[in-house]
């Protein structure tokens, strides 16, 4: 035994020093006669052990090494051969003519060769094959489908899942093949003789019905009809009783299932009956599967939700660890969003805070948190703290977020947190641990008053000794914006300036920052102001551009008042992506910069609130992958996750929009677009044959109107499609149409645009109308599945489509921005005294509102116009006032003030009050109210 | 010494080992090649009408020989593979259709061009006729002057006409084979 096992040992040392060139030397062995099977083998592994570690051959060295293999089937060594398909399937990238092979393959895969090459030969057929040569051998491949053995059957179906890609009109006509093996027809004798007495369970039995899952799906992904009959003809254990037999295959249903529901709301209420037979299901594998997905959807029934919380506290007291991790996980994540739901595994939950797999016992204490009440937090704590240098890094962060949600859920225990927090900070560990306790520091700091300075002075401690630039840059900031608030303003500002003297330049800058931040602050005060410009005017010495640049800037503005409101305590800011994709814009046509300096004017500005809870909305989306689950606790705001979601693609939708309409050449002539309606009209009902989006966009002298149609039938193309659109009021005088861009081909679901434009007679005037709007076009019919049309000679028949009409309104000329410092815009529009009306105040009496919530949204889409989240959504049902804040053409500052209230008798009454510096703007707005 | 034993380790090989040789065959698509490996091997003549993509590979005892047959497929895309498949080995077989009289002369371009290369030097090379049942069909002697085999002098070289169909002169072929067995020294 020791013998071999020294040789094992030399073997190994010997592929560890392996020299390509001496490899490639030996392969001249392959052509030797008679032909040595052992050793060819054992040069075969060493090739694939040079190719897997990373090593290249040229084309030549590759081609000549695959001649020389193919010599290699004169030998029928079983376990030789088998090493030439590995070797074949590997070279088949690198090397040439590799085609070769493929009579040899063919012989191999046949039903009279031996099953052992059968399975293996298919494989390498398909590398080697190209498409060209795959009707040969489809007739093959699809009685390997249905072949009674297993291996085959799956090698023949991975194969063609490979060659989707590459022929998928060959592969689409083995569909029937594919069906068969799913509906077990074809399920071996030998295999269900056997498996009904054994474990019927493992992964291995029946795994073609897996693979041909997978591959039935592909086929037919792109139609949600067929995915839905998929999912309900091998889902349902009462209706076709289980063909399916192999769990991993169940796995894919559920999440197919899953799918379906996604896209499909009506059919929540069968699948969820579906997933609570799956929960039951005797395989583990599946029911954890089952009820991650339960736990993972939107708007489980409760009744659903129970269930899949039994099997899984049922998983809770396995003696396998991976099970007691994959349920206690799945209950994290679900206590997330409904901890009630969780509680009743509470018992159990506290019977793994020991556990001997560390894992699982911090996902215990992490879930226990969230379901537990105030009184269980301290012990919890305890115990977290006792093995916190025990865990992971990744499961550290689990537990920071896990108490950062926590300070939001019981704020009287703040010191608890707080002292845990900061014993985590002084840990050893890596960036994403710290952060994710800096920022559930400062998450306690902002939402817990009480312990902001005691916070504070943990985080000035943390930047003594921080590792992490973009921590200390993070925390700097931070403290510029909440230490002026303090009592003691001037312990921070000492921290801070250490940083100026000890750190890198990117901390340097930061801290210069801060520093200016305190100087600027209205709580400071000329004392404390006069010792910021000292230090500031140190630092003007620094060696980094950037430090000393910043250092003048702000010594520069933190003279005068003025200039301090205007560049340190900026509340609004542009929202990132529109700016982003403007400077794109601008720079990638370089004619641009010979017009001018761009303008910024016409991107719209957002508060900073307001940019905050989008971008931590969109980070709660992203960390939360599939579901968004946001605890409502954390953002105050009640907007709910869909609703936050929704919003920041809204705006990408009108981004994109403007980014096409720049893509226009008849357009380019036009120059900016002074506004865009904020959010696309539909012209359609949703669901039907063709969807119309517009989208309104105002220049200066021209209007366009954008219409982003959508072809949803598979089977059909439509070509040379455009709206036509006649106005009922007679605005002839006023616009006169312009121009009108087709689009050339509508293909299935790659939604285009169709533009209309006007040309406005006179700039001044105001249009406003509607105008009936029909979609005309070419049908032509075409394969579903590639697009091409079926018969290139059919001329297509001409069709039109009804629209609902466009209205141009009011809104369409108000860019929805925020203005900054509006409070002083407001008082000083007030006060001009020129003889004209800047302000206009009048009551409506609206009886048809039955809460305030529906007069607000009705005004945003009625004024277009910019307001901040707490104004959208009253809190006070009685009582309300919002603003909104916008400018008419890029250009004239409009407020609009409105102030409502409700009674349930009455309905909801409305006054108005319309500020702007164009007295006919404050008219043209209330009149598009009236 | 070590001659001494491997000389009788030869001549005991001999007595109980059967003679092994390797053969390529090549030649234009649709010369018949595959169709002569099988009746070679199985002594029956099966219409195959599907072309070899690549090659086949096939071994045949007859007496105490065993023969290995390369089947090189004949189309275009393959003949640039010949070579490889030549080198080294006991004889080239190459197969011309005589009754196809347009491709005489592609075929006898593809010979020459084959045998130009230097690694095939002095490998024999037998020249078959193949279907030779039909009545166009060109006889050995023809086929000789339109492949202008008289002026290849630096091997071995023999021409039959045979039909695999009708299994005519596949007993030459074999014998000259058979007699090619032994490598050259």
């Amino acid at each position: 035994m020791s013998w071999k096992k020294d040789e094992d040992g030399d073997e190994l040392s010997a592929l560890m020093s392996l020299d390509q060139s001496a490899v490639l030397q030996e392969a001249r062995m392959f052509n030797e006669t008679p032909i040595r099977p052992r050793q060819c083998r054992i040069l075969l592994a060493k090739l694939m052990y040079l190719l897997q570690r990373g090593d290249t051959l040229s084309t030549t060295e590759a081609t000549e090494l695959f001649f020389s293999i193919t010599k290699l089937f004169q030998n029928k060594d079983m376990s030789l051969r088998q090493m030439v398909y590995l070797a074949i399937k590997e070279l088949s990238e690198i090397s040439e003519n590799v085609i070769m092979v493929t009579s040899s393959l063919m012989k191999d895969m046949q039903p009279k060769s031996e099953d052992l090459y059968r399975a293996k030969a298919i494989r390498a057929l398909c590398k080697i094959t190209d498409v060209s040569m795959l009707p040969g051998i489809e007739r093959f491949l699809k009685a390997a489908i249905v072949d009674k053995n297993q291996s085959i059957s799956s090698s023949a179906l991975v194969s063609a899942y490979h060659l989707h890609g590459k022929a998928r009109d060959i592969v689409r006509r083995w569909g029937g093949e594919v069906q068969e093996v799913l509906n077990g027809k074809t399920a071996s004798s030998g295999i269900s003789f056997f498996g009904s007495s054994k474990s019927n369970t493992t992964t291995a039995q029946s795994i073609e019905q897996y693979h041909a899952l997978g591959m039935l799906y592909t086929l037919r992904q792109n139609d949600r009809m067929a995915v839905a009959k998929i999912v309900q003809s091998f889902g349902g254990g009462s209706r076709g009783g289980w063909n399916i037999k192999n769990p991993l295959a169940h796995v894919l249903l559920i999440r197919y299932a899953v799918k379906v529901m996604g896209s499909d709301p009506s059919s929540a209420e069968t699948l969820g009956s579906m997933l609570e037979e799956w929960v039951r299901y005797r395989s583990e594998m599946v029911s954890l599967e089952a009820a991650k997905a339960i736990c993972e959807l939107q708007d489980a029934s409760p009744k659903l939700v129970s269930s899949a919380v039994s099997t899984l506290q049922s998983f809770l007291g396995s003696s396998r660890a991976i099970t007691r991790f994959s349920a206690i996980r799945a209950l994290d994540s679900l206590a997330m969003t409904r901890p009630e739901a969780v509680q009743p595994c509470n018992m159990d939950m506290e019977s793994l805070v020991s556990d001997n797999c560390r894992s699982v016992a911090t996902l215990a204490i992490t879930t226990l948190l969230k379901t537990g009440n105030e009184a269980s937090v301290d012990r919890l704590m305890k115990a977290m703290q006792g093995f916190m240098s025990e865990i992971s890094d990744e499961f550290r962060i689990i537990v920071a977020e896990a108490v950062k949600n926590l300070c939001v859920k019981f704020p009287q225990k703040h010191s608890v947190f707080l002292t845990f927090l900061s014993g985590a900070l002084r840990d050893e560990g890596g960036f994403e641990f710290k952060q994710a306790i800096v920022e559930a520091i400062i998450g306690l700091a902002k939402t817990v008053d009480e312990c902001r300075e005691t916070a504070l002075a943990h985080l000035c401690e943390f930047i003594e000794d921080c590792e992490f630039t973009r921590l200390s840059v993070r925390i700097l900031y931070f403290l510029g914006v909440e230490g002026p608030a303090t009592s003691m303003p001037t312990i921070y500002i000492r921290h801070i300036y250490n940083r100026v003297v000890l750190e890198n330049a990117q901390v340097r800058a930061a801290a210069v920052l801060a520093l200016a931040k305190f100087g600027s602050a209205p709580q400071s005060d000329g004392k404390l102001r006069e010792s910021i410009n000292v230090l500031l005017k140190r630092c003007l010495d620094d060696r980094d551009d950037e430090v000393r640049d910043r250092a003048v800037w702000a010594l520069h503005f933190i003279q005068t008042d003025t200039k301090r409101i205007r560049y340190m305590r900026d509340d609004s800011t542009y929202p990132m992506r529109t700016l982003e994709s403007k400077l794109v814009d601008y720079i990638s046509n370089h004619k641009n910069a010979e017009k001018g300096p761009i303008s910024l004017s016409t991107i719209p500005k957002i508060s900073r609130e307001q940019d905050l809870a989008q971008s931590s909305a969109k980070k709660d989306i992203l960390s939360v992958t599939s579901s968004n689950i946001v605890s409502p606790n954390i953002n105050k705001s009640t907007l709910t996750p869909s609703e936050k979601a929704d919003q920041p693609s809204f705006t990408n939708t009108t981004q994109t929009a403007v980014a096409n309409l720049s893509l226009v050449p008849d357009f380019s002539s036009y120059g900016n677009v002074l506004s865009s309606s904020s959010k696309p009209v539909e012209l359609t009902e949703p669901e039907t044959e063709y969807t119309v989006l517009c989208h309104k966009h105002v220049f200066n002298s021209h209007i366009v109107f954008q219409f982003e149609c959508t072809n949803t039938l598979a089977e059909n193309v439509l070509e040379d499609v455009y709206v036509d659109m006649t106005s009922s009021d007679d605005l002839d005088d006023s616009i006169s149409p312009l121009a009108v861009v087709t689009i050339p081909e509508l293909k299935f679901n790659t939604p285009s645009s169709a533009y209309v434009s006007f040309e406005r007679l006179n700039a001044d005037e105001i249009v406003t109308g509607s105008f009936e709007c029909t979609l005309k076009f070419k049908v032509f019919e075409c394969d579903s599945a590639t697009g091409e049309k079926l018969d290139s000679d059919d001329p297509g028949f001409e069709d039109e489509y009804l629209l609902e009409s466009v209205e141009l309104s009011e809104a369409d000329y108000i860019l929805a921005s925020y203005i900054p410092n509006w409070k002083s815009e407001w008082d000083r529009i007030g006060k001009i005294d020129d003889g004209e009306e800047h302000e206009i105040i009048s009551s409506f009496h609206l009886p048809h509102f039955s809460n305030l919530k529906d007069c607000v949204n009705n005004l945003v889409v009625v004024l277009g116009m910019f307001a901040s989240d707490a104004d959208l959504n009253p809190t006070n049902s009685v009582a309300h006032q919002a603003l909104f804040m916008g400018l008419f053409e890029s250009r004239d500052k409009v407020i609009v003030r409105a102030r409502m209230t409700f009674q349930k008798s009455n309905g909801v009454t409305l006054e108005l009050c319309v500020r702007s510096d164009n007295p006919n703007v404050c008219n043209l707005v209330m009149s598009s109210i009236s | 010494m070590t001659g001494i034993i491997k000389a009788l380790l030869d001549w005991l090989r001999s007595l109980f080992w059967k003679e092994e040789m390797e053969l390529t065959l090549v030649g234009l698509q649709n010369s018949g090649k595959t169709t002569l490996v099988n009746v070679i091997a199985s002594g029956h003549f099966t219409e195959d009408m599907i072309p070899t993509v690549g090659f086949n590979m096939r071994k045949v005892t007859k007496g105490n020989v065993t023969m290995k047959l390369w089947d090189i497929g004949g189309q275009p895309r393959f003949r640039s593979m010949w070579e490889r498949y030549c080198r080294g080995v006991n004889a080239i077989v190459f197969v011309v259709d005589s009754a196809d009289h347009a491709k005489i002369d592609q075929a006898r371009a593809e010979l020459w061009s084959l045998l130009e290369k230097p690694q095939l030097y002095n490998i024999p090379v037998l020249v078959l006729g193949n279907k030779n049942d039909l009545d166009e069909a060109l006889t050995a002697e023809e086929l000789i002057d339109a492949i202008n085999l008289k002026n290849i002098t630096n091997r071995d070289m023999a021409c039959y006409s045979i039909s695999a169909k009708n299994q005519t002169n596949i007993d030459i072929t074999l014998q000259w084979l058979i007699k090619h067995s032994k490598p050259k020294q």
